[in-house]
């Protein structure tokens, strides 16, 4: 699927995303600092118990002292710290946590904008659940990143940072041969990081694929019901499962090996160093007992963080992965093509001219070939052709799905480049092949998001394309719920929906891409009419293979493998006796022989 | 912690696995009991001074030797726990997309497929934790902690020891009540995420339509809103999780402070001595994690327990098209006789079909033309056993089709739908659905009927060029072309076409009927068509008005009788003919 973009992470790459995903902390700065600061008072607060008990086992229980005033004092601080400790960590856990998710939510929207930014291209070749998957599943794997593994690696530091100077200040000597621990604690993070990135990245591939092998089985599902191919898309999916499941089996044989057992194992290490040094220590020098403990004790303390961080690197080394994975999303160089933002270039007229405009999808064949013609206001300009001759194709490039280099498109005689994006979409409305409908309901399916456009214009947009009816049958009216792509709706009812849309803008420049084609003949013609009515002041190119609803256009162009060959109004083609002739007569020859019979 | 009980068909089945990586827990909550001693004892021959290298040695070689011992355990308690619960989770995804697969449509109307797919992706996961990394959090702060509180009961002292735990019940009542909020706030903020994938499928699928109109910003804004929602039900969940870490840290350190006012009383008393009272404390330093454990552990389970309720009610949904008992196991034969008095597609309000009552017989073609929203498809989709429950009969040789396995039945249709679906992959496998392993020719000669084989042949890499998902990169009549290709291919007893050459340009559509004619001479057709010239020459023609049959015959015949069939083959040709008229 996105097999290619599976390029190995290399330690640089990892500390590459590292540092674009810590700069989203920076609108944070403030918020991070008060829990970082709480967080320091949590770490001090613990590293100060064990120190106070210690004081008091070493100046007040080995020489049995117990004078009320400093005891009392001592336990009323130990008890303040425990209680100040719990609340502060309190509100620094949640105030991490809430950065975090502020953070991701960040993410989410920068990439989800990206997508809206990329060109067609990139949908054309990219399956929808992968995109999907990158911005939700993704971006969730990056915020167990923050939640835990910042704020753990961070107090992870800050403890082994007080614990060290805590064991410095008991003991210089001591401090300086745990300090050896170090190390070969970093030897394990550093072999367990080189193998781990690229498991994890395995893993993730893996999980995109079954992500998108069952968005795509479920949108395709009445598909594979009704050609009852259920058996084998189990199968398949069996197989992306299988490999899923070994995915994770490596990584947890790679956790085992490398986190926390092999963690404990330097623990052990480090107590024997310890009673080593004490014991030796003792053959020739009396120990303060209380040393020993506070030892131990930091000892423990140590490799509680250390194992904290061991446990999370691996989330740490999630996260990477799937942050690389959105970051690329996000830095994926195939985009819309380029329009000014802003600009005063209006659209007055609405006169649109193609010149000598080839075009290629794939950089190899073209599929338009130096198309050249001009569509007056008001007028109405009809594509015709066999199917796949690139009358979409030419759409496409009007409505700057696609770039194009060789060629001009001028609106107004200005060219199309020039206009801002805003005013070129208010300006051109266009029916598509294929209608989409939200999921909401009717009246937002036909609004969207333009909170401008009232009910009534809403209802008269409905009308005008004879949706009026059907939708007042409805229980719910305009109120009707549509579900998934309208999937209650008829093929026609929903590219009547998708056509009152479009009609509802007013647009300068209409664009029809077989707007009629699931729609029976009688609403079609009541539909021509209104339009007829309507074409004052419009410029209307459209699209059709019933040649009777097209037959009073201005000008009629056809198309034949990406060229214009013939060209005219109805009654020119007619009279050239050429493709149009032979098209047209096919048609009516049928009908005629129909009447004959 | 119910959601272990609900799961427990799972542990039975693991039983072994479960129970050798518990063992191993327990071995290593018994190993790590023995460093805390061995430092007390060696604590107090240092004091005592009766220390001496061999008995340090001694103590060291044990300690070396626990913790190698520990580190195998460790590796293969993970294999048999953590790779069980990813063996749960590679369970119930298969097991949920096999249900996807038995669901019919009404299920797919209701419900949403970025929804659906959280609940294959992030539930489970949740679910998957609950099994591995809850288990373990449980039995090891169950164990660890109980293994840590026997050995200070024993070895030092039990009074201590009580003393010590009596914060631990207030512990554990706080901890469950936060659970229990934890649990409905886990709820909704995993429905939110839901939403949110929903929308970015949604957004996606239809980014044509967004560019179209240039709302990309508010697209986002309204992702922005539904990112602020799953942030707030987040922070929500945050405000108790915060809790569980401080709370436990405060009564652990509660435990400290009682243990050292009381231990250094019960030295006074000469009870216990200073090492035992380290020993003491290092032993609660063990309790420390097992307790942050229980914290964590909630936290897996509660959201666990949210998610396996949602996988659990999806799978409790029956199939509900399935086979009969006694269905027959045959291909269906002969003639179709449909007679429906009344359906009605789930929750609507009005009859889609009433009164549709034709027979057609076998080797014939059928026409069904009507307004947009009239029925036809009403018509075949009741025919492919896609929803059910209406008031009638439909049978096909005979047999009620519903007497058939589904299977069966549907091996006889070749179905070709009004909105064409093609799934990411080659144009050969796309056309070889049915048949993966179909040699070529036969491919080509199915391509050739549909008269899509030479457009095919023009791609850059011909019948191996990658359809982008639902055939993006293919004109209209191309993505039709290749669907009417894939029914073809089936040399299907039916074939369906639901209105499936409106993309087409007449030329082609004329050929490809002429192409069907000649090839299908055995074989029966229903073509629904808003263009006449696509069943004019039908055997029989119906014409659906409003959810039931207006006009019933052939084409001469609804000429002839001057009525809806009448004006509608007018209408298209009104035009033309005036034209016409004035052209000659
Ligand atoms: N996104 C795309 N990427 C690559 N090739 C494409 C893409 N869209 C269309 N094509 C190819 O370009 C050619 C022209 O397609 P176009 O959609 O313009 O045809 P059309 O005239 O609209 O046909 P129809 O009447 O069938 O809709 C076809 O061969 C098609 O396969
Ligand atoms: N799944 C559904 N749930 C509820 N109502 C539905 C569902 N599918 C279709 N309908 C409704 O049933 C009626 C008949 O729909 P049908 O799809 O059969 O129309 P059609 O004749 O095929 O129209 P078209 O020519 O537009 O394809 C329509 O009013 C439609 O809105
Ligand atoms: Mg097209
Ligand atoms: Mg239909």
């Amino acid at each position: 699927m996105d097999a290619p973009e599976q390029q190995k992470l290399t330690g640089r790459d990892q500390w590459r995303v590292l540092k674009r995903l810590l700069r989203y902390l920076r609108p944070h700065k403030g918020a991070a600092t008060v829990a970082l600061i709480l967080l320091g008072l949590t770490v001090l607060g613990s590293v100060l118990g064990p120190y106070l008990i210690k004081t008091f086992i070493d100046d007040y229980l080995t020489p049995r002292e117990f004078p009320a005033q400093p005891l009392m004092l001592l336990a009323g601080a130990y008890l303040s710290i425990l209680v100040l400790n719990a609340v502060f960590g309190y509100v620094q856990l949640l105030k991490f946590q809430e950065i975090a998710l502020r953070i991701v939510r960040q993410i989410r929207i920068d990439a989800f904008t990206k997508v809206h930014r990329l060109g067609m291209r990139y949908f054309d070749k990219t399956p929808a659940g992968g995109t999907v998957s990158r911005v939700t599943n993704d971006t969730e794997a990056i915020l167990e990143m923050f939640v835990d593994v910042l704020v753990g690696f961070l107090q992870s530091g800050f403890l082994i940072i007080g614990v060290y100077i805590a064991m410095f200040a008991l003991d210089v000597q001591l401090a300086l041969l745990s300090l050896l621990l170090l190390p070969l604690i970093f030897l394990i993070m550093w072999i367990y990081r080189k193998y781990s990135s690229e498991f994890y990245q395995d893993l993730r591939e893996r999980l995109s694929q079954l992500n998108g092998k069952i968005a795509e089985s479920l949108n395709g599902m009445g598909m594979i019901q009704v050609f009852r191919q259920e058996k084998r898309f189990r199968e398949e999916f069996g197989e992306i499962n299988d490999k899923h499941y070994e995915a994770g089996m490596r990584n947890i044989k790679l956790d085992g090996l490398l986190l926390r057992p092999a963690v404990d194992i330097v623990y052990a290490l480090g107590l024997i160093l310890l009673l080593s040094y004490f014991g030796i220590t003792s053959f020739s020098e009396p120990v303060e007992i209380g040393v020993i403990y506070a030892f131990v004790t930091y000892i423990d303390r140590f490799f509680e963080p250390i194992n904290q961080v061991m446990q999370r690197l691996s989330i740490f080394q999630q996260a990477i992965v799937a942050a690389d994975r959105v970051f690329r999303l996000m830095d994926d160089p195939e985009m819309e093509p380029a329009q000014p933002e802003q600009g005063d270039a209006r659209i007055a007229e609405g006169k649109i001219e193609f010149r000598d405009v080839s075009f290629s999808y794939d950089g190899k064949t073209d599929v338009l070939k130096q198309i050249s013609f001009t569509a007056n206001p008001g007028e109405t300009v009809a594509l015709v052709g066999h199917t796949g001759s690139g009358k979409s194709s030419i759409i496409n490039l009007l409505m700057r799905f696609y770039e194009f280099e060789r060629g001009e498109i001028l609106i107004d005689g200005q060219p199309i480049r020039s206009y801002p994006k805003d005013e070129l979409r208010e300006k051109t409305g266009l029916v598509l092949q294929d209608p989409f409908l939200f999921y909401g309901d009717i009246e937002s399916n036909i609004r969207l998001f333009d909170g401008s456009i009232g009910s009534g214009e809403v209802q008269a947009a409905a009308e005008f394309v004879q949706a009026d009816p059907f939708v007042r049958s409805l229980p719910d009216g305009y109120g009707q719920k549509v579900t998934e792509r309208g999937s209650t709706f008829s093929g026609g009812q929903r590219q009547l929906i998708a056509f009152a849309r479009t009609m509802v803008k007013e647009p300068k420049i209409l664009i029809l891409d077989e707007a009629t084609a699931n729609i029976d003949t009688e609403t079609e013609v009541a539909i021509q009419k209104g339009l007829e009515r309507m074409r004052k002041g419009r410029t209307t190119i459209a699209i059709a293979h019933r040649l009777s609803t097209i037959q009073d256009a201005d000008l009629i162009l056809v198309l034949h493998q990406g060229e214009i060959v013939e060209r005219g109004t109805h009654r020119e083609l007619l009279s050239k006796g050429g493709l149009y002739h032979k098209m047209y007569r096919l048609q009516n020859g049928i009908l005629e022989e129909n009447e004959a019979r | 912690m119910n959601v272990f009980m609900q799961l427990g068909w799972f542990f039975k089945e693991r039983k072994k696995q479960y129970l050798i990586g518990i063992l191993m827990l327990l071995v290593v909550a018994g190993l790590q009991l023995l460093p805390p001693r061995v430092i007390g004892y060696v604590v107090d021959e240092i004091r005592l001074g009766t220390l001496t290298g061999a008995g340090l040695g001694r103590w060291l070689l044990i300690l070396a030797g626990a913790a190698l011992a520990m580190y195998v355990l460790r590796y293969y308690w993970r294999i048999m726990i953590f790779g069980s619960s990813v063996l749960l989770g590679r369970r119930l995804r298969s097991e949920l997309f096999a249900h996807f697969t038995k669901m019919s449509s009404s299920f797919y109307q209701q419900r949403r497929v970025g929804d659906l797919m959280a609940h294959a992706t992030n539930d489970i996961r949740a679910v998957q934790q609950t099994a591995g990394h809850g288990v373990l959090t449980l039995v090891d702060s169950v164990t660890t902690g109980g293994a840590v509180i026997i050995a200070m009961a024993v070895t030092i002292d039990w009074k201590l020891t009580l003393i010590a735990l009596l914060p631990m019940p207030l512990m554990a009542v706080l901890t469950s009540w936060y659970g229990k909020m934890l649990h409905e706030r886990f709820r909704t903020a995993q429905e939110a995420f839901s939403d949110l994938n929903d929308k970015t499928q949604e957004s996606i699928a239809g980014i044509k339509v967004i560019k179209t109109f240039g709302q990309e910003e508010e697209d986002i804004d309204d992702f922005r809103k539904l990112s602020a929602d799953v942030v707030g039900k987040n922070v929500r969940v945050a405000r108790v999780d915060a809790l569980f870490d401080p709370t436990i840290s405060l009564i652990v350190g509660l435990s400290f402070f009682l243990s050292i006012i009381f231990g250094a009383r019960f030295i006074l008393n000469g009870d216990m001595t200073l090492g035992d009272l380290v020993a003491f404390n290092a032993y609660l330093g063990l309790l420390v994690w097992p307790m942050l454990a229980f914290g964590f552990l909630f936290n897996i389970v509660e959201r666990g327990r949210a998610s396996y309720g949602r996988i659990r009610e999806l799978l409790a949904v029956p199939p509900d098209i399935g086979d009969a008992d006694g269905a027959a196991d045959a291909s269906p034969r002969g003639d179709l006789a449909f007679d429906i008095l009344e359906f009605r597609f789930p929750e609507a309000e009005h009859p889609a079909l009433r009164n549709v009552r034709f027979t057609l017989k076998k080797g014939e073609t059928l026409g069904i033309v009507g307004r947009t929203g009239s029925g036809k498809t009403a018509i075949l989709k009741l025919l492919l056993r896609e929803f059910e429950g209406y008031d009638g009969a439909i049978t096909y040789g005979g047999i009620p089709i519903t007497g058939y396995r589904k299977e069966r039945l549907l091996e006889a249709f070749g179905y070709v739908p009004q909105d064409h679906f093609l799934f990411s992959a080659t144009v050969r496998e796309n056309i070889a659905f049915t048949d993966v392993d179909a040699p070529f020719a036969k491919v080509r000669e199915a391509a050739r009927l549909a008269h899509i084989d030479e457009d095919i042949l023009g791609f850059a890499d011909g019948y191996d060029t990658v359809v982008g998902e639902r055939g993006v990169s293919l004109s209209g009549g191309q993505k039709q072309r290749i669907s009417i290709a894939r029914a073809l291919l089936m040399e299907p007893e039916l074939l369906i076409l639901d209105d499936s050459l409106s993309a087409v340009d007449a030329r082609t559509e004329e050929a490809i009927l002429a192409a069907l004619k000649e090839t299908r001479t055995e074989e029966t057709t229903i073509i629904t068509s808003h263009r006449m010239s696509a069943i004019q020459h039908a055997h029989q023609i119906i014409v659906m008005e409003d959810g039931t049959i207006a006009e019933k015959g052939t084409h001469e015949e609804l000429m002839a009788l001057g009525g809806i069939y009448h004006e509608m083959y007018r209408l298209q040709q009104l035009e033309a003919l005036v034209e016409q008229g004035g052209d000659a």
